[in-house]
């Protein structure tokens, strides 16, 4: 079977599948420990209740589910809580080591609206961690690994996936995989836009080529911003600032020194959950309160330089060497950026199957376990407990089928699509075409959206994809990131209309999804997912119904049914304030 | 503008760039000028030519935060990250950036480092104990050692600046810096068992590395790789080639009996619970040097009598009786004579050794 994407996700579907017994390949577009998990700082969310006792699976449910605005799918809501403690612990025997209690357990720190201090964590390099234990478990275990290589095709036998088809970056030369399962674990969409905390990996292929195969793209429009990426200097602008630094303690004031967020949400405070606190940042820069640049500031001094140094090791670091700033001694700068997806391939909860025989898909990739907004830690434990989960469904359906047989046919109409952008006939620039695209979605599809400036963006983005048809990338097929863009280009533009053309549909306020001309929420659309799909390769809309919570688990919810605002259960869960108060 | 960034003139003109071009031996750096911007980096101004005069310069590069170490190259001479070189750094003078030298040439700034890859499969993984309970129970003081070197991002700068590496190009005889820092933590792991002193004596070749410390200065992560990594793996693989005593009490895992169970609910958090030692075991000691110990009496006030092991060289001995504290002790290693080996065997075996090795 094939495994795209070595993220977290990818690897631990490869380490389940192999251990399972089945061959495994795995493919990767960066080399080996680059991928995007290594980005994340601020921890690994489980229920373990080292620090807080009281924690359990089914407060970290609750939690997960209200930050979703109850889009998400329960199921996976709870396998996610259930399994993530498990899943930690077993990091640990590859090799990995949290930061620990003073009697030897895995500690625990407080993060956006976890009830519980509840996040494993590795000062803020616990992807790094993460990402570096489990290449080791896969180095050891000998699973094969394909490092440079491209995959932009899912080939097909009937309704089967049987395959991929690609090329390798560094000689530009073809390549086939001929799998009867495939694990699609290729992350996110980030780059799509221009404020971005996503490295230029984060294109969507992965879901572009599910969507190209047929598959259904879930819930598009939910883009999460996070709340502090660095402003200034211009070129770091969009660096992630770890939520960590407001679990350790730090927190937010305006130009006029202000504490806002005490008004906001008077509970959490700066620890509420991530669409808040980003929307707050806007306000007050609309409100003529920003920062010199356009952002808040982010305080961590009352903490002390020893402290700081310690627990936020990379980001004293990034801030001395990127923006001259010494956070023990200044305020950090911050504005929200764009961070992750929470849409993605639809996915069964316990297979993480697609609705295509033999594709999987896993991680940011696959969507529903975060519904209109994740949870910061949240994305970690969803790697390894879904990554698992595809690893083992996918290793258990290749032992019930035959390898397929590739179709020609596709194979030369992907090879005629990449070899387009090398002909001498194209004037366009592509790199100029995808900076165009990220600033339309900023413009148009970002933090603050509404009808008119999403029907803007829709239209130039179908003029983009018209200009995009006659890109020329100069040079030969060796080692050519101009001719590799162009082809990540067209995965962009089509994860971009099928954000924006959900976006114009969802006309309410829910989540990460927030429209200036509808800030209430619509219960009617709340009980609905937008679904993305193919039609002729044209990005068509449909909904779906949210999957219907059983009783035992829907009755936790009770008080919040009718009244998504009202005030929560005893275990001290913050008011949800989702709705804008404009 | 605010007086935030005062290093930066963004006024004073374009940056000059001479970057590598090239697939072979033949490649020569190209002049570009890009506009300056303020706190730009290095990756920045690549990125510039990239886009609007060279769409196919090829460079790796991924997170742009300096934790992903993708982006390592040669800056005016010095192997860097680019995203983490401010280019006003370098005032008016031109920007030389080319490919990694120690590492065959792909394209441009991209070069083959998939030696590394290979090297790193060599080397024998974390090696727990088979009946380590899971979940793991491991000091902060035990773990926070290993944190150095788990630090690294894997940029290979230090195996770019590594001489042995670099002019010699003997890739044969040494692993570089990069997998001393990968076999430290490993080593220094509280739960591992696994032995990699053979190797690091033989392939791996910790021999080789003659302390010039040039990879721990060019490293973005501040990892003391000479200092920390280095040095004292060439001591331990000194001490297990000719110790192995040392080894082996090293290797003795902590006894699971005396370990305070993890539901201990409704215990004070954060509370350390007490130990409990007997006779024979091998414990370390909190004092500088962290010296091990062993437990000759447990009195009846809960202090201990212990006999602390000295290391003058490769002459050792138990050195006692000393009383202390339960509080004053780390870890509890479990008892030495598990592996039948009593203290006076101890002293003689090592005496013998020492003998014997000055004789051969």
């Amino acid at each position: 079977m094939l495994v795209i994407g070595a993220g977290g996700a990818g690897m631990r579907a490869a380490i389940e599948a192999s251990a399972a017994g089945a061959r495994v390949a795995v493919v990767c577009k960066s080399l080996l420990g680059k991928a995007h998990t290594v980005m994340a700082e601020g921890g690994i969310a489980a229920a373990l209740g080292n620090v807080d006792p009281d924690d359990n699976w089914q407060v970290h449910f609750q939690d997960t589910m209200r930050g979703g605005q109850l889009i998400n799918n329960w199921r996976m809501a709870e396998l996610h809580a259930r399994e993530s403690p498990e899943r930690v612990y077993e990091l640990e025997t590859y090799g990995a080591i949290f930061d620990r209690t003073p009697d030897g357990r895995i500690l625990q720190r407080a993060f956006g609206a976890h009830t519980y201090r509840r996040l494993c964590h590795v000062g803020d390099r616990t992807g790094l961690e993460m990402i570096r234990s489990l290449q080791d478990r896969i180095v050891h275990l000998g699973i094969e690994v394909h490092m440079e290589v491209t995959l932009t095709r899912l080939l097909k036998d009937g309704d089967r996936v049987i395959g991929a088809f690609g090329y390798n970056r560094v000689d530009g030369r073809f390549v086939a995989f001929k799998a009867k399962a495939v694990v699609m674990a290729t992350g996110g969409w980030g780059r799509i836009y221009k404020v971005t905390s996503n490295s230029w990996e984060g294109t969507g292929d992965g879901v572009g080529m599910g969507f190209d195969a047929g598959a259904e793209v879930l819930d598009p429009e939910m883009v999460q911003f996070h709340p502090t990426g660095m402003v200034w200097p211009p070129g770091v602008r969009g660096i992630l600032v770890t939520e960590a630094v407001r679990g350790e303690g730090g927190y937010l004031t305006n130009s006029e020194g202000h504490r806002f967020m005490l008004e906001v949400d008077p509970k959490k405070k700066e620890l509420s959950s991530r669409d808040v606190v980003a929307r707050a940042i806007y306000k007050e820069v609309q409100a003529g309160r920003g920062t010199e640049h356009g952002g808040a500031n982010l305080d961590v001094r009352h903490l002390g330089a020893e402290k700081i140094k310690k627990k936020l090791p990379s980001m004293y670091e990034q801030f001395l060497k990127l923006a001259d700033v010494d956070i023990t001694t200044q305020p950090m700068e911050i504005a929200p950026t764009i961070h992750y997806a929470m849409g993605g391939l639809r996915v069964e909860a316990e297979t993480g199957a697609t609705t295509i025989a033999g594709l999987y898909a896993a991680g940011e990739a696959a969507a529903g376990l975060h519904g209109a907004n994740r949870l910061g830690g949240n994305s970690l434990s969803d790697l390894l407990v879904f990554g698992r989960r595809a690893g083992a469904a996918a290793s258990a359906y290749v032992r019930e089928v035959g390898l397929g047989k590739i179709d020609e046919r596709q194979v030369a109409e992907e090879q005629q699509i990449l070899l387009l952008p090398l002909s001498p006939d194209g004037t366009e620039n592509t790199y100029l075409l995808q900076q165009q695209l990220q600033q339309a979605m900023q413009d148009g599809a970002g933090l603050a959206r509404e009808e008119k400036s999403l029907k803007t963006c829709l239209d130039r983005i179908l003029e983009l994809r018209q200009r995009s048809a006659r890109i020329h990338a100069p040079g030969s097929r060796k080692y050519n990131p101009g001719w590799h863009t162009a082809r990540d280009l067209r995965f962009m533009l089509t994860i971009a209309e099928a954000i924006v053309r959900a976006a114009i549909e969802r006309r309410e306020s829910r989540g990460a999804h927030w429209r200036l001309d509808y800030l209430e929420k619509d219960p009617a659309l709340g009980r609905v997912n937008f679904i993305a799909y193919s039609d002729g390769g044209q990005v068509k809309l449909k909904t779906r119904p949210v999957p219907e919570m059983p009783p035992e688990l829907a009755k936790l919810f009770a008080d919040t049914a009718s009244a998504p605002s009202a005030s929560p259960p005893p275990a001290a869960n913050p008011p949800k304030p989702q709705q804008v108060r404009t | 503008m605010s007086s935030k960034t005062p290093k930066t003139d963004a006024a004073a003109g374009p940056i000059v760039l001479q970057i590598f071009r090239g697939e072979d031996a033949s490649g020569h750096e190209q002049r570009f000028e890009v506009p300056a911007v303020e706190g730009m980096v290095v990756l920045d101004a690549v990125h510039y030519v990239q886009a609007n005069f060279a769409n196919d310069l090829a460079c790796r590069w991924n997170c742009k935060a300096a934790k992903c170490g993708s982006c390592g190259a040669e800056i005016n001479g010095r192997p860097r990250l680019m995203c983490k070189t401010r280019v006003d750094e370098f005032a008016d003078q031109e920007i030389h950036v080319g490919p990694m030298r120690t590492f065959p040439l792909i394209k441009d700034l991209v070069t083959d480092v998939s030696w590394n890859y290979e090297v790193n499969k060599e080397i024998p993984g974390f090696t727990p104990a088979a009946n380590e309970p899971v979940p793991y129970r491991m000091l902060p003081e035990d773990t926070e050692r290993v944190y150095e070197y788990r630090k690294c991002i894997e940029c290979f700068l230090c195996q770019d600046v590594c001489h042995v590496l670099r002019n010699h190009d003997d890739k044969s005889a040494y692993y570089g810096p990069r997998y001393m820092v990968r076999i430290a933590a490993l080593e220094m792991h509280p739960l591992d068992t696994g032995r990699r002193t053979d190797l690091l004596h033989g392939k791996a070749g910790v021999g080789m590395c003659n302390i010039t410390k040039c990879c721990q200065e060019v490293c973005p992560e501040h990892i003391k790789i000479t200092d920390n990594a280095i040095i004292p793996l060439k001591e331990r693989t000194a001490t297990d080639v000719y110790d192995p005593v040392v080894r082996i009490a090293r290797k003795l895992r902590p006894a699971r009996a005396a370990q305070p169970s993890p539901a201990s609910a409704g215990g004070p958090q954060g509370a350390t619970p007490p130990q409990r030692f007997a006779v024979k075991d091998v414990v370390r000691l909190k004092t500088r040097g962290r010296r091990f110990a062993r437990v000759g009496k447990v009195l009846p006030d809960g202090r201990l009598e212990v006999w602390v092991l000295h290391m003058n060289g490769k002459v050792q001995h138990w050195d006692g009786p000393k009383v202390v504290r339960a509080s004053d002790v780390t870890n509890n290693y479990g008892p030495l004579d598990e592996v039948g080996i009593g203290g006076k065997l101890v002293e003689q075996y090592i005496t013998e050794d020492h003998a014997a090795e000055h004789h051969g």
